[in-house]
């Protein structure tokens, strides 16, 4: 079952009528002139989406908030910013399909009575920006975007805002700040984007992907998408496949398939590359557990099993891999990233980069085996936000499995 | 173009600081202390803000750079591409450490993701990226873009 691929190739992303041909924007239609927004609200509730960003919450539930939460304006925020190492489904969604992107954002905007829209794009994504903007200039140029939309009396209007290169934008309340021209540091949870996010007014912030499952849903009703994937988490998802397999890439697969079948199957990642040994998989980008070889056949679904599928992406580790580069890549990335808001996070991933460092050249201390599980508690304990848990998971993990390959 | 011009095509309002902060720097290579304070009279917010949030992001420099810059992704897909041999061989032909700051002519920054996974390991050198780098490309991308 095809989703958010079916067309991927086949048609023009410059070209709005090739999107239209394939039956585009007819859920917008329907969702404007056959539906009211509670009833737009309540069909995406019913399919059960949730949201593909990574922590999995329902999305009808939150639109659900925004709508009830009165307010003169509500805003609503696509969520491009994807920067987590070996995740690029976003990326790939923008450049191949991008009016179903924007046709998903108009009809969550539709269903909250959002006037504002905006597509957060992460800074580096310089072409798939330009291909938004024409997309976006095509869309105004149908009625589709602008005043009296289709000729009904709502108004949205969609903008670009793109980054500058921060991993932490992409946690809603960061993401939000920074659009107001403030640091993108996250923000004390509750009260929760729904009630008061952008100018302290209501705001959705949801991912590009779940937002493309939109249409589907609206056009072929909630019963029909509820019925792929498993119970709990229906629906297709985007898994990137990257490392030591035959085949890397983005593979769609129904919500619950098993990382064993994603890796081995040859309709996503045919197997181990010649020559190459399985070590172990990193589920979820930088961020995600290690998985071994015996673990591999739990589903991934949101809420199940032991590790979290998180963005969706698997990196396969072989044999052959140097885990003190791998190391060092995580602590690197996380140490780079932290915004510096809280001291756990800002100073643990300062240490245990420095940490990564010596173990890279070969030149550890002894104190260094003790202060890593120091500041790994610390980190997945005391942070503020999420970044922090992130930053201590893989390396928790890669303690637990090779710490005394490391440490001798 | 002088900051004034490419600031009154941009309606200050907030939303559209870090879009001002772009265009500034596209101009100007960075933000220092004057760019920020014409942009805080400009949106009318108070100069520690505008530095305060020039400063928060990868992209925005606040300094002038004196050195050229070449950049390599660290991330784990990467990596298992052979981005640590790139690495080492751009170390080993500039007389440089990665993430050390003290070569007079050149800087090589560890980056992680500019989102082009499928296409690694991905090298940056003035801004201009390269996909899909072999240590031994690593030679002629430096010469001719040093």
């Amino acid at each position: 079952m095809q989703i958010l691929t079916k067309n991927w190739n086949k048609i023009d992303p410059l070209r709005i009528d090739s999107y239209i041909k394939t039956g585009g924007y007819e859920s917008l239609r329907k969702a404007i002139r056959e539906m009211t927004p509670e009833k737009i609200i309540e069909e995406v509730k019913k399919s059960g989406l949730r949201g593909r960003g990574g922590a999995g919450f329902p999305t009808g539930d939150k639109w659900d908030l925004a709508a009830k939460t009165p307010a003169k304006e509500k805003y609503f925020i696509c969520n491009l910013d994807e920067s987590e190492p070996g995740v690029y489904k976003d990326r790939t969604i923008a450049e191949k399909n991008p009016h179903q992107i924007i046709e998903g954002l108009l009809i969550g905007a539709t269903a909250i009575g959002a006037k504002k829209a905006f597509i957060y794009i992460n800074g580096y994504y310089r072409k798939q920006n330009e291909i938004l903007e024409i997309a976006l200039e095509q869309a105004r140029g149908k009625e589709f975007i602008g005043r009296s939309m289709l000729g009904s009396a709502i108004d949205i209007e969609v903008d670009i805002f793109q980054g500058a290169g921060a991993y932490i934008c992409g946690e809603e309340t960061a993401l939000i700040n920074s659009v107001e021209g403030n640091r993108g540091e996250p923000r004390l949870k509750p009260p929760y984007p729904p009630v008061a996010g952008l100018f302290g007014k209501p705001t959705i912030v949801n991912n590009a992907e779940t937002l493309a499952n939109v249409p589907f849903i609206i056009k072929r009703g909630a019963k029909t998408y509820s019925q792929i994937g498993v119970s709990g988490s229906p629906g297709t998802k985007l898994f990137v496949l990257e490392g030591a397999v035959k085949k890397q890439g983005i593979f769609e697969a129904p919500l619950g398939t098993t990382a064993q079948e994603l890796i081995y199957n040859s309709l996503y990642g045919g197997g181990m590359a010649s020559g190459k040994d399985f070590l172990f998989a990193q589920i979820g980008g930088a961020s995600g557990r290690l998985v071994t070889a015996g673990k591999l056949d739990q589903p991934l679904a949101y809420g199940a099993g032991e590790y979290n599928l998180g963005c969706g992406s698997i990196f396969v580790a072989d044999k052959s891999t140097d885990l003190k580069n791998l190391l060092f890549s995580w602590a690197d990335f996380f140490h780079r990233e932290s915004c510096g808001k809280c001291v756990p996070c800002r100073e643990g991933t300062y240490r245990l980069w420095e940490i990564a460092k010596r173990i890279k050249k070969n030149e550890i201390l002894k104190r260094d085996k003790e202060n890593i599980e120091d500041i790994l508690w610390t980190l997945s304990n005391t942070t503020f936000c999420p970044l922090g848990n992130f930053a201590a998971i893989a390396w928790s993990d890669a303690m637990k499995m090779f710490g005394k390959e490391i440490f001798g | 173009m002088s900051l004034q011009k490419i600031l009154v095509q941009i309606e200050p309002k907030p939303e559209n600081l870090l879009r001002a902060l772009k265009a500034a720097q596209k101009e100007n290579k960075y933000i220092g202390e004057k760019e920020c304070e014409k942009i805080a009279d400009y949106f009318s917010l108070p100069l520690a803000r505008i530095y305060s949030f020039a400063s928060f992001f990868n992209e925005i420099r606040t300094k002038k750079e004196t050195k050229k810059n070449i950049r390599i992704c660290s991330g784990g897909p990467c990596l298992s591409k052979d981005s640590a041999k790139v690495a080492r061989q751009i170390e080993m032909l500039l007389g440089l450490e990665a993430g050390n700051d003290a070569h007079p002519k050149y800087k090589l920054e560890y980056i992680s993701c500019l989102g082009l996974c499928d296409r690694g390991p991905v090298v940056e050198v003035e801004g201009q990226i390269f996909e899909r780098v072999k240590p031994e490309m690593v030679d002629d991308i430096i010469q001719s873009y040093l």
